[in-house]
């Protein structure tokens, strides 16, 4: 058994040295840089508007999505993944993995420059990765928990050693753990360097401005070493600027004014109008993310009983709550945690295609305690999720369920939710993670800190755990899928209804901008039609 | 005067006190926890308990205000949990923003207040009378966010050339013009909310002081109506509404709340809208203390004024 995992191990690793070969550390993973075909034109700028203002250049101490936006134009990460999902080189060629699944060996590019003239190499990689696992308020704990050590074994490469294989780990360093930052720059901006990240990054675009609450601006890294698949050094655009607009009305306001050039968040009401408006293009593909009802299963609590939340499973009906509710058809409907883009994605997963009242009736009489009532934590202020609970409520109450709706402050759903102190089921999603242990194992497995329902079951656990240690893809979806049908459907630990869309709306003149599940924008292919 | 404006200043140090225990109190009484909206959606138990213990929050309450109360009097207000910027700085930075809207706003206003307010009191009971309280209650009784979005819409969509941008702020110093267009929209937006308020006070006066025996002497002399409503009705019509514009002047951060959030312009009314369901305490109780401080200052400057307007009134105490 030890043998066939050994050589499993080999095979992957010698297959991620042939990808990373063909890659080519010279000629990393941008792509798709000319959608139309044209000749993509340099110069030009571009206006982005995110719907609400970031709160943390930091990679480390970055809390919230929307940091993301401004990241992915300022900072590198080691690897990077296409709209697909799959892992690409960027700062480093695929890593080669050893027999055993615990060390990660990276080849670092050597043609890489911070923007404030420091030198990217091994050195650096360390003390990032340092930086992030071991400084105590670091937000990235949790993700790089399995580093054992990181080794520099010479200028442009790192070995990194894991307490246990991890299958998972590698796609975590796609992200804000796997960003790189100048140590000159950090350490020279203090406590200031959250909000001033001038010249730490070494991406395609170099932030000059920073306004909070107003803008975020770009200008184009010359020196950067990306190019387009067609050869075309990167980036076109000579600026960006990144925008906070919260209101929904006015941020489409300004794209049709054309004060705003681009942006991924259109309220579900204004999609007609903007499919319509011929000087617009809008794309939409599921994004990674999900929407859940999150039922506390802690002893004591009326979900404890686990025939309820089936019966709650089997009255909603998913496709009214999608295309009637607020999301008006934007989005999909889901069944499970894994989204569309994920490998362990199964199409034929549907355990509650359509509302079954009379089995929800039956579920609740077996139980034997009279009719179902429980309370929906709804946060206060959202206009859309009130609509939403409204619409589920009277779909439930087709089956007798009675749903009380409470509408409470966000921060306080969360804080009870975490406590496990809400009584019923709170209205909680999830942004997402590109490998489907982000978005299965800390909601699931006994204990972990995003298991807001207080769920345990020990088949889960162990497949979970099978899944951070197999490292044949089939292998681990298999595993998935397992753990999925009982912690979705035997023994259900979050109701799923929806999945998150990857929306991005843009000026016709706009070319090259790609929508990525993870819904964030990607600036160094993007260039204006003249 | 002096002394008068230095006992004003000193009481104001109990008040500003209070009203920092008031908001330490309410703000950290409100249920939920700042620790969990800081780490956003990264739960680890460790990272929690080590940022619970980096913001202080592992402290009992009493020693919280008094590290911050310590801080404070040396003119640090502390950081920013979500941002880290420094609470002085945020505040400070914005304050020119939100100033200029709420200036703009309060001349806009009291600009049209005392035409048409001068104009309805002069033809009490006509039909411009009616017509132009009735266009100001209307105004009025729009909600901030929703003209704000009927200026948005109007201008963007009904109104050709783009004439005023749908939001955003160029600051005075980058460019006067671009300044000034962006600042147009949202200002109107927030004058007419007290617009009618100060047509009312305006025209209410004017007619209290039509009736006068001063005016009534100046008629009888044979003085121009203009010269009657100019030199004398108008001077002493305006002492009540000074001091609906002084706290006005001291309400600008909590008019421009809203306004900011619509118009996406960095001020402070924006700054707490973020900070609030955040539980972003350094920033609350900083952008609190100095509305707080605004006001006070506002309205020791209205009765100062007072004693310029009308000589009968005296700051030296009884006489008696």
């Amino acid at each position: 058994m030890a043998r066939t995992f050994s050589r499993a191990i080999a095979f992957f690793a010698v297959l991620a040295i042939l990808l990373a070969a063909c890659s080519g550390t010279t000629s990393p993973g941008p792509a798709g840089s000319a959608a139309t075909g044209a000749k993509a034109a340099y110069g030009g700028s571009v206006t982005f508007a995110m719907n609400s203002d970031i709160s943390n250049m930091d990679p480390m101490l970055s809390g919230l999505f929307v940091d993301r936006h401004l990241m992915y134009a300022m900072y590198d990460s080691l690897v990077r993944v296409t709209p697909k999902g799959e892992i690409i080189p960027w700062l480093s060629a695929l890593p080669t993995v050893s027999a055993d699944g615990k060390s990660y060996t990276f080849k670092l590019r050597t043609d890489v420059k911070y923007h404030d003239g420091t030198t990217f190499d091994a050195a650096s990689v360390k003390w990032n990765l340092d930086r992030y696992r071991l400084t105590k308020e670091s937000l990235r704990l949790g993700e790089l928990a399995p580093v054992d050590s990181v080794t520099v074994v010479d200028p442009s490469t790192v070995r990194v050693d894991l307490k246990a294989p991890s299958a998972p780990f590698l796609s975590v360093l796609v992200d804000r753990s796997g960003m790189m930052l100048s140590q000159k720059t950090v350490e020279a901006g203090g406590a200031d360097f959250t909000r001033k990240a001038f010249n730490a990054g070494s991406g395609p675009f170099i932030l000059t401005e920073a306004v909070k609450d107003d803008h975020y601006s770009f200008k184009k890294n010359p020196d950067w070493w990306g190019k387009a698949a067609n050869g075309d050094k990167l980036p076109y655009l000579d600026t960006v600027i990144i925008k906070p607009i919260t209101d929904g009305d006015v941020r489409l306001t300004n794209v049709r004014t054309g004060q705003v050039q681009a942006t991924n968040a259109v309220t579900g009401k204004d999609v007609p109008t903007v499919k319509a408006d011929s000087s617009l293009v809008y794309q939409e593909i599921a994004g990674i993310g999900y929407n859940s009802l999150v039922p506390n299963r802690a002893p004591g609590f009326t979900f404890n009983e686990k025939r309820y939340i089936q019966a709650v499973n089997l009255a909603m009906d998913r496709a009214e709550l999608l295309a009637k509710g607020p999301a008006q058809g934007v989005g999909a409907v889901a069944y499970g945690s894994y989204a569309p883009s994920h490998f362990a994605y199964d199409a034929s997963f549907k355990p509650f295609e359509k509302p079954d009242v009379a089995a929800a009736k039956k579920l609740v009489a077996d139980v034997g305690k009279g009719p179902l009532t429980f309370e929906l934590l709804v946060s206060s202020g959202d206009a859309a999720t009130l609509q939403f609970a409204q619409l589920l409520q009277s779909q439930l109450a087709k089956a007798d369920i009675t749903m009380n709706i409470k509408t409470l402050l966000f921060n306080e759903i969360v804080t009870l939710q975490q406590q496990h102190k809400h009584p019923g089921m709170t209205l909680i999603g999830w942004s997402g993670r590109i490998d489907p242990d982000g978005n299965t194992y800390d909601f699931n497995y006994t204990g972990r800190p995003n298991n807001d329902s207080a769920y345990s079951n020990k088949d889960v656990d162990a497949l979970l755990d099978q899944t951070r240690t197999a490292t044949d893809q089939a292998k681990r979806k298999d595993l998935f899928l397992k753990a999925q049908q009982i912690f979705v459907v035997d023994d259900p630990s979050r109701i799923f209804y929806s999945y998150n869309a990857a929306q991005l709306l843009t000026a016709k003149s706009i070319q090259g901008f790609q929508d990525f599940p993870d819904q964030l924008p990607r600036f160094e292919t993007v260039w204006v039609q003249k | 005067m002096t002394t008068y404006i230095l006992r004003r200043l000193l009481l104001m140090i109990p008040v500003a006190l209070l009203v920092t225990v008031g908001i330490f109190i309410i703000i950290r009484i409100a249920p939920g926890d700042p620790v969990l909206t800081y780490a956003g959606e990264d739960r680890d138990p460790a990272t929690i308990a080590a940022v619970r213990a980096e913001l202080g929050l592992d402290q009992p309450l009493p020693v919280q205000y008094a590290a911050w109360l310590s801080r404070a009097v040396q003119g640090d207000l502390g950081r920013s949990f979500q941002t880290k910027q420094r609470v002085v700085e945020a505040i400070t930075e914005r304050i020119p923003v939100t100033l200029e809207l709420g200036l703009a706003a309060i001349f806009i206003s009291v600009t049209l207040a005392l035409l048409i307010g001068t104009l309805s009191a002069i033809k009490r009971n006509s039909f411009v009378d009616l017509l132009t309280t009735s266009i100001t209650l209307a105004g009025v009784s729009f909600p901030n966010f929703y003209l704000g979005l009927l200026l948005i819409l109007l201008f963007a969509y009904v109104i050709p050339g783009n004439l005023l941008p749908p939001g955003g702020w160029t600051p005075l110093s980058t460019d006067v013009g671009d300044n000034l267009r962006r600042l147009i929209l949202p200002a109107i937006t927030v004058a007419t909310a007290s617009l009618a308020v100060n047509l009312r006070q305006v025209r209410s006066s004017l007619l209290d002081v039509f009736g006068q025996d001063y005016v009534r002497t100046a008629r009888a002399k044979g003085l121009r109506e203009r010269a009657v409503v100019t030199r004398h009705a108008l001077k002493n019509a305006l002492i009540p509404v000074v001091t609906i514009i002084g706290i006005q002047i001291g309400a600008i951060i909590e008019g421009a709340i809203i306004t900011e959030t619509i118009f996406f312009i960095p001020g402070i009314g924006r700054l707490a809208v973020q900070a609030i369901p955040s539980q972003d305490y350094p920033i609350v109780q900083g952008v609190v203390l100095v509305s707080a401080l605004s006001f006070m200052l506002s309205t020791l400057a209205v009765d100062v004024l007072y004693a310029f307007l009308d000589p009968r009134i005296s700051f030296g105490g009884s006489e008696a």
